[in-house]
């Protein structure tokens, strides 16, 4: 798995997230499917060797735990991304 | 604010020949289909009316609140930029004008989404429970929702004439809402989406007599 997959399993993370808060209308999402998506985004090995994306991931699973709005969870998410992104070698 | 019924045999002609009675650009309009057939399509075209967004300050305080902190937010970006209230627009929707803004839109709409997803955590204690609010950067949103309904609207016209349904290309959730809304009266074609995020993708098909 590369750190191209890395990011955009954590897209789809967000992707997913997003779907709740704009209520695309087409699918019932639950908190239990959000969960399972940030779950395999801290599976990634890539993850552990960047600093702070594990932590922004846990806080976004906390989040989606605590029933925090999905603007917060996804926000937190594209902390994790960002901070992936910055971790990466260029 | 003022508006003109716009018609033509495509959804495209329709809306210039409303421009056109109205002096305006697609900028500074909102789009409202009001009939589509194969043989023509009618449209009712408003002109946003800027200063009546500015005007609508003193009416509702809790859109100007969301619109300071916007700014500000943008201010300790470094993003020079202006961000006013939509006139009439339920929910709340900024809209983030100025130059060169592309950086701010990003690639498909993923940083205008973020933006979005951070300005309605800043903004959440002012807002109702449920309640949201929609950032919109040079109308992007706006064009797109638009854009997607063109689509949507001719997928519709050639599930008609062939009968199969047709897959459209992976969508964000505003745009494949944007299509189902605009297909959901029409008695003879259905929208459903298939697939998992971020490669869901709407399907216009033909209804089924058992769907009507």
């Amino acid at each position: 798995m590369s750190a191209r997959s890395a990011a955009q399993r954590i897209r789809k993370a967000i992707a997913v997230v997003n779907a709740v808060a704009d209520g695309a209308g087409d699918e019932e999402i639950t908190p239990t499917e959000i969960a399972e998506a940030i779950r395999d985004c801290m599976e990634l090995p890539e993850v552990a060797a960047v600093p702070n994306v594990r932590k922004y991931l846990g806080e976004a699973l906390d989040a989606t735990s605590d029933g925090m709005p999905a603007d917060f969870v996804a926000m937190t998410l594209y902390a994790a991304l960002g901070a992936l992104q910055e971790g990466l070698p260029s | 604010m003022r508006s003109a019924e716009g018609r033509g045999r495509t959804l495209e002609e329709a809306v210039d020949a409303a421009l056109i009675e109205l002096g305006e650009t697609r900028r500074n309009v909102d789009v409202r289909v009001v009939r589509e057939s194969p043989d023509e399509t009618v449209v009712e075209v408003t002109v946003m009316d800027a200063s009546a967004a500015s005007g609508a300050s003193p009416v509702n305080g809790k859109a100007e609140t969301v619109r300071t902190l916007l700014e500000g937010l943008l201010k300790h970006m470094g993003v020079r930029a202006s961000v006013q209230v939509r006139a009439g627009s339920d929910p709340i929707t900024l809209d983030v004008t100025g130059r060169d803004l592309g950086a701010l839109i990003g690639w498909r709409g993923e940083t205008l989404r973020a933006l979005q997803s951070v300005t309605n955590v800043m903004v959440g204690k002012h807002l109702n429970e449920g309640e949201r609010v929609i950032v919109d950067v040079e109308r992007y949103r706006q064009r797109r929702e638009h854009t997607v309904r063109e689509i949507a609207l001719r997928a519709a016209r050639q599930v008609k004439m062939t009968g199969d349904a047709i897959t459209l290309d992976a969508m964000q959730a505003f745009e494949r809402r944007a299509i189902h809304l605009a297909l959901e009266g029409d008695p003879d074609v259905t929208s459903s989406s298939i697939g998992e995020e971020p490669d869901r993708r709407v399907v216009v098909g033909p209804r089924k007599p058992a769907d009507a």
